[in-house]
């Protein structure tokens, strides 16, 4: 069987790397990739944990199969954030989205 | 009904009927708004379904105030949510009523708006009684995705896109960042549920404290977010800028109490037994908060914007009620959190309802704009004086009454340098109000003196919220019990 670790290790690799994407990228189609990289390692981890830990009840599972939908939801949401905005400036960008400042 | 292991589960929906009656009645807001061109019905319609949900979902709150069950083990009635309940709908209620002027005027798609903001009211209040995780995570995302579209519908209005994109950017963020701390807690308990995660913390040391710890500190991040803790604040300035006034006084009152509830619930309840765990943490976070909070707040030229570092400031003042709850006076604590909370939610609205009807009046929201208001129209420079005056904590005010119970209860739980922060910091904020305030008295207005009024509904509102500020601020004796009541259903 293969040890839990390897799956843990997986999980915050990727929520990492998503991490790293959301404080690196300027794209805001991007940065949302990266917050559904982040997602994907959250939903590992519970996968994980329900599946060595907690056998007999399917509470991580169920959990993974929200994160996956709210995921889906957000990503829809922000995209016509993003849609609105682009109409406004023709950018995505999301430093040159700063009229505000402080 | 029983579940897979054959234990009873209590499906009595009549438990749930508050939120199902605002749900029912936000998709006919939403359905009714899109079809109104074909049904031909008056512009009207949609604020009074909206109204009548909100007074039918406040009466059924009241009726259950005496409840204690649970629903299918998801989510509690008890007095604590009972008490949040009433304040969430009576915030959106009073809302509705004081700015729906501004709401038909600068607010594009106005029945959604309504819908979303009955959708928002609905997760806020689920926020307060969910007893379980995955209840909790989708009720906070109830109450941000309505909040996330809400922010965007400024019409006219080049900021209210950038505002709700880097809310909801960094909002995706915290809520991620709080699913992984969610993730660790299961992973360490292999529970969901409060009480039985609770038990497995409380039966000793698990030998898992680093992954427990970065679970806390990931869920205090993720928290920390929606309720505006510094070092996680960047978005709540430019968010309240963008939003429309309404959404702006929405996010200051109810997302916010909705976050402290889940706090408590969190960190009174599950998270308890480790408390020394958190305690610092916490305490390095709310003592950040008070100070930044306040002392940004002085450099503010817009309005919007130093109400946000002003509620950033009060968030830092319950933070640190918070801690003491970890102190082992969790009853007293929560009970003087609820009590602040409902004072300053009382105060927040009157201001914001005031700052609302001089938009609609002048079109302006600089604090320079506000000079002379003392003779264009003394009666909303009253209220919008009484409610700063209560925020800074002047005594005769609910503000004064609410703060001193504050800080006893910290005190008492053994916190005196958190306490002495706060004493500085709230000292500080006086400044920034006064500010607003010599504007309105001391200049004279820019434009000529020539009088204006208000609606009658905005006159209602205000002299409404205003008498409550004066009421509590001398008598503050049903706050308090309804603040007790509440916190002894939780401990």
């Amino acid at each position: 069987m293969i040890p839990i670790e390897y799956f843990l290790t997986l999980g915050a690799i990727l929520f990492g790397l998503g991490l790293f994407g959301v404080l690196s990228r300027r794209s805001a189609i991007l940065i949302l990739m990266a917050i559904e990289l982040m997602l994907a390692g959250v939903s590992i981890n519970f996968i994980a944990f329900a599946s060595y830990l907690d056998t007999d009840a399917f509470s991580g599972l169920i959990f993974a199969l929200f994160v996956i939908t709210v995921a889906a939801a957000e990503v829809g949401l922000a995209l016509g954030i993003v849609l609105r905005l682009f109409r406004e400036r023709r950018t995505s960008n999301v430093d040159e989205a700063s009229d505000m400042r402080w | 009904m029983t579940d897979i292991f054959g234990q009873t589960l209590n499906l009595n929906y009549v438990l749930l009927l508050p939120e199902i009656v605002l749900l029912i009645f936000s998709m006919l807001v939403i359905g009714i708004d899109a079809f109104k061109r074909q049904l031909n019905i008056s512009g009207n319609v949609p604020v009074g379904l909206a109204l009548a949900g909100l007074v039918v979902a406040l009466t059924l709150s009241i009726l259950q105030v005496n409840m204690d069950e649970d629903f299918a083990r998801l989510i509690q009635v008890d007095s604590f949510t009972s008490f949040f309940r009433i304040l969430f709908i009576a915030i959106t209620l009073v809302l509705i009523v004081g700015s729906h002027e501004y709401i038909e005027k600068s607010v594009s798609h106005v029945g959604e708006f309504y819908g979303l903001l009955l959708l928002a009211t609905v997760g806020a209040m689920l926020m307060a009684s969910a007893r379980e995780l995955l209840t909790a995570y989708l009720a906070i995302e109830l109450l941000s995705f309505s909040l996330y579209i809400a922010v965007s519908l400024a019409r006219s209005d080049r900021r209210s896109g950038e505002a709700s994109l880097k809310y909801v950017l960094l909002g995706g963020v915290a809520s991620a960042s709080l699913l992984y701390g969610l993730s660790m807690i299961y992973g360490v308990t292999g529970a969901t549920q409060y009480h039985e995660i609770s038990a497995v913390l409380s039966a000793g040391d698990t030998g898992l404290t680093t992954p427990l710890l970065l679970g806390l500190v990931l869920i205090i991040v993720g928290l920390g977010f929606k309720a505006s803790a510094v070092p996680f604040h960047m978005w709540t300035p430019d968010a309240y800028e963008g939003a429309p006034i309404p959404v702006t006084a929405f996010l200051s009152a109810t997302s916010k109490a909705a976050t402290i509830a889940l706090f408590l619930r969190w960190f009174g309840g599950p998270l308890l037994p480790i408390a020394s765990d958190w305690q610092f943490i916490l305490s390095g976070v709310a003592v950040a908060t008070m100070v930044v909070g306040n002392l940004v707040a002085l450099q503010q030229v817009n309005i919007k914007r130093l109400l946000a570092y002003s509620s950033i400031g009060q968030m830092g003042y319950m933070l640190m009620a918070i801690v003491a709850v970890g102190s082992g006076f969790g009853s007293d604590a929560t009970s003087a959190v609820l009590v602040h909370l409902a004072g300053y939610i009382i105060t927040n609205l009157l201001v914001f309802i005031s700052v609302t009807h001089f938009f609609n009046q002048t079109g302006q929201e600089e604090i320079t704009s506000f000079k002379g208001l003392a003779q264009s129209n003394p009666y909303l420079a009253l209220m919008i004086t009484a409610g700063l005056f209560s925020l800074a904590g002047m005594p005769l005010l609910v503000g004064f009454f609410t703060k001193f119970i504050l800080f006893q209860a910290v005190v008492s739980a053994g916190h005196l340098g958190l306490v002495t922060v706060a004493v500085v910091a709230s000292t500080v904020s006086l400044y920034y109000y006064l500010m607003v305030v010599r504007q309105m008295y001391l200049y004279e207005p820019e434009d000529g003196t020539e009088q204006w009024r208000l609606s009658l509904t905005g006159y209602v509102t205000t002299l409404a919220l205003f008498v409550s500020l004066v009421v509590f601020g001398l008598w503050g004796t049903p706050l308090y019990a309804a603040a007790d009541a509440a916190a002894a259903g939780m401990f």
